[in-house]
């Protein structure tokens, strides 16, 4: 089990008025480059067509 | 299509209507839940969670005894933040306002808390075999309150201005019953005695514990630990947690009211970084009947990287157009 | 029986019955096929967020199990923590990166208004549920949490009721008002979800419309017109979707 994360002293980027942790500074990066990947990402299986497939219509 | 009538309302067409392809919903429902079950046992093994023990008024006794002192002090003097609060422990002061309603004024006193009472006296009242202590009690209840006051608050001064808020540097002085009553607290305190006594109608199950936390926060101790660890409230303290470890980042916006003026300099903020979050809360859940931003998302084109047109040479879909 | 009866009832029962049934088109409750524009890894956010919060639930009923305290003195009581806080975290993130893609998507378009208020209040609701959980650890961030938080709510006249400085009283909303509170939001943001079915994007227009000149209100789509619509577009031959813009659609 790792060593308990608050025996280090946290650290801290201060730029201007904003102070945050490094933690939640990757946390917000990582958030961010995740939804550009998703975006940016192609998505797979555009083009599959199953004219024949079963398909539950769900009435009656 | 020319000619083509603007109809009224959102001509959004129905998405029933668009050609489908098969997709396994269940499918996608376990992977993700596999997959964000294995990312959560991962980060648990790796990280761990925080648990920093918990304050008794012991231990703040034993780390920090002259903040102690001058806290049961300042609880007789009725100068802590607790016996100056107003609703809704006590009716010393109005609370704050939000513009011109004095809402906690308004909804009045509901927690009573006598601070030197409840917080100093009936935990010391408690106790037996103290000489000097039951003197003292017998002495500031036969005091009329002015004068107790005044006593207090020489005291509180006198502590101050000693070296290190040291009571035994403390000069002679017109302190009354003060000095032992406060004495006698922190040996209460120190003893872990304090703890238990200040659980509401000595109740054998203690489940509130708002005098408890009160007196600690009218002392400086518990804010000194927690500024050490970046969780002051000029600190984005909201966000943050003890060490390394991630904090709250979706408080960035409430904490960030804090940090900058006006809020930062008012005896107000609390109620008007409410009152704004109120607002921009309500503007957030409003977005779709908002004119101008709802129409926000279509400007900003990034729409066009989640639907982007079909590549030339994708076959183009077949089969009828309903599920 | 068919579940859009026509004629009215008496019967509270079948009232019901019929309503439940219209809330959803048939077959939408759990489709196996969703529109063609769907097609993106934006979309997984949704699932993401479910997931986590299916964790969350999880590991809090794991840990409700030896009770608030026993997780400072047990191993696996402290490793379900772990659980509980990350799996928090990954809810969180899920959710926000799924609210920024809805936003931009303009996702209420088409009578979807009540699934952003649903979502967006699941999200309010969610920081007030962590809020109880950080306030139920019985530790010096309950303590510190507890002390600075009592000045914001007892500012606005909240405090009198809603004391955070008692643990007994933040735990039972923490475990069982507020879950419940989020809980029904989440259901009911999934039910529009599934009603409403995923907005087209902007200025797309359905095969059937690109042939034959609109003359419908997309209020037709509503739900009593539904099924006859299904019917009516069964025999049409599907044509690439565009997102063709008519002139008056222009900014």
């Amino acid at each position: 089990m790792a060593a308990p994360m608050w025996s280090a002293a946290g650290r801290y980027v201060d730029w201007g008025v904003i102070q945050i942790s490094v933690t939640n500074l990757v946390i917000i990066g990582l958030m961010i480059a995740i939804f550009v990947a998703a975006l940016l990402v192609p998505f797979p299986g555009g083009s599959r067509h199953d004219d024949a497939e079963e398909r539950d219509d769900g009435r009656g | 299509m020319t000619g083509y009538p603007r109809r009224r309302g959102d001509p959004t067409p129905d998405s029933h209507l668009f050609p489908t392809r098969p997709y396994d919903l269940v499918k996608e429902f376990v992977v993700a839940l596999a997959v964000v079950l294995a990312l959560t046992l991962a980060l648990a093994a790796a990280f761990s969670s925080p648990d920093r023990r918990a304050i008794t008024l012991r231990d703040w006794a034993t780390a920090a005894p002259n903040d102690v002192v001058a806290t049961a002090t300042a609880e007789l003097a009725g100068t802590s933040a607790s016996a100056t609060y107003g609703p809704p422990y006590n009716s010393a002061a109005q609370g704050q306002q939000l513009g011109p309603f004095p809402l906690a004024k308004w909804i009045g006193v509901h927690i009573p808390v006598n601070s030197a009472y409840d917080l100093v006296l009936a935990p010391l009242r408690l106790q037996h075999g103290d000489a000097a202590l039951t003197a003292a009690l017998r002495d500031w209840r036969a005091t009329a309150p002015a004068r107790r006051s005044a006593q207090a608050l020489a005291y509180a001064d006198a502590l101050a201005k000693a070296s290190g808020g040291n009571p035994r540097r403390v000069p002679p002085g017109a302190y009354g019953p003060v000095p032992q009553l406060a004495a006698s607290f922190l040996q209460l305190a120190r003893s872990g005695g304090l703890d238990s006594a200040l659980t509401p109608g000595s109740s054998f199950y203690p489940a509130d514990q708002t005098k408890a936390l009160l007196l600690l926060s009218d002392g400086a101790y518990l804010e000194d630990q927690a500024r050490a660890e970046h969780l002051g409230g000029d600190q984005w303290g909201m966000m943050n947690e003890v060490g390394n470890y991630p904090g709250q980042p979706w408080m960035w916006l409430y904490t960030f009211w804090y940090q900058v003026k006006p809020f930062s300099t008012s005896g107000n903020a609390d109620a008007l970084v409410w009152g704004l979050m109120a607002l921009l809360t309500l503007g957030f859940v409003l977005v779709p009947v908002i004119p101008g931003l709802r129409s926000l998302p279509r400007h900003l084109g990034v729409h066009r990287l989640i639907w982007r047109a079909p590549a030339p040479g994708d076959a183009p879909p077949r089969g009828p157009t309903r599920t | 029986m068919a579940g859009a009866d026509a004629a009215p009832h008496r019967s509270w029962t079948a009232r019901l019955r019929g309503r439940i049934a219209r809330t959803i088109p048939p077959g939408q409750w759990l489709p196996d096929r969703q529109p063609q524009y769907v097609q993106s890894w934006i979309y997984v956010f949704g699932v993401a967020t479910l997931a986590a919060l299916v964790v969350v639930i999880g590991s809090g009923v794991a840990l409700a199990l030896g009770g608030s305290a026993w997780w400072h003195t047990s191993p696996v009581g402290h490793f379900l923590n772990s659980m509980h806080l990350w799996s928090v975290e990954i809810f969180f993130a899920a959710m926000v990166v799924h609210l920024w893609g809805k936003f931009f998507m303009a996702a209420w378009r088409g009578k979807r208004a009540l699934t952003w208020i649903t979502g967006a209040v699941c999200f309010i609701g969610s920081i007030g549920t962590a809020f109880t959980g950080y306030l139920s650890q019985s530790n010096f961030d309950s303590q510190w949490i507890s002390t600075q938080a009592k000045d914001g709510l007892n500012s606005v006249g909240v405090g009198a009721f809603f004391n955070v400085l008692n643990p007994a009283q933040m735990l039972m909303w923490h475990i069982v008002l507020l879950p419940l509170v989020v809980g029904v939001l989440v259901v009911a943001h999934i039910v529009l979800v599934r009603r409403h079915g995923v907005v087209p994007p902007f200025d797309a227009v359905p095969p059937a419309q690109q042939e034959t000149t609109p003359t419908t209100e997309t209020g037709a789509s509503e739900l009593s017109g539904e099924t006859t619509r299904f019917e009516s577009v069964e025999a049409v031959t599907a044509v690439r979707v565009t997102t063709r813009r008519s002139p008056q659609e222009r900014p």
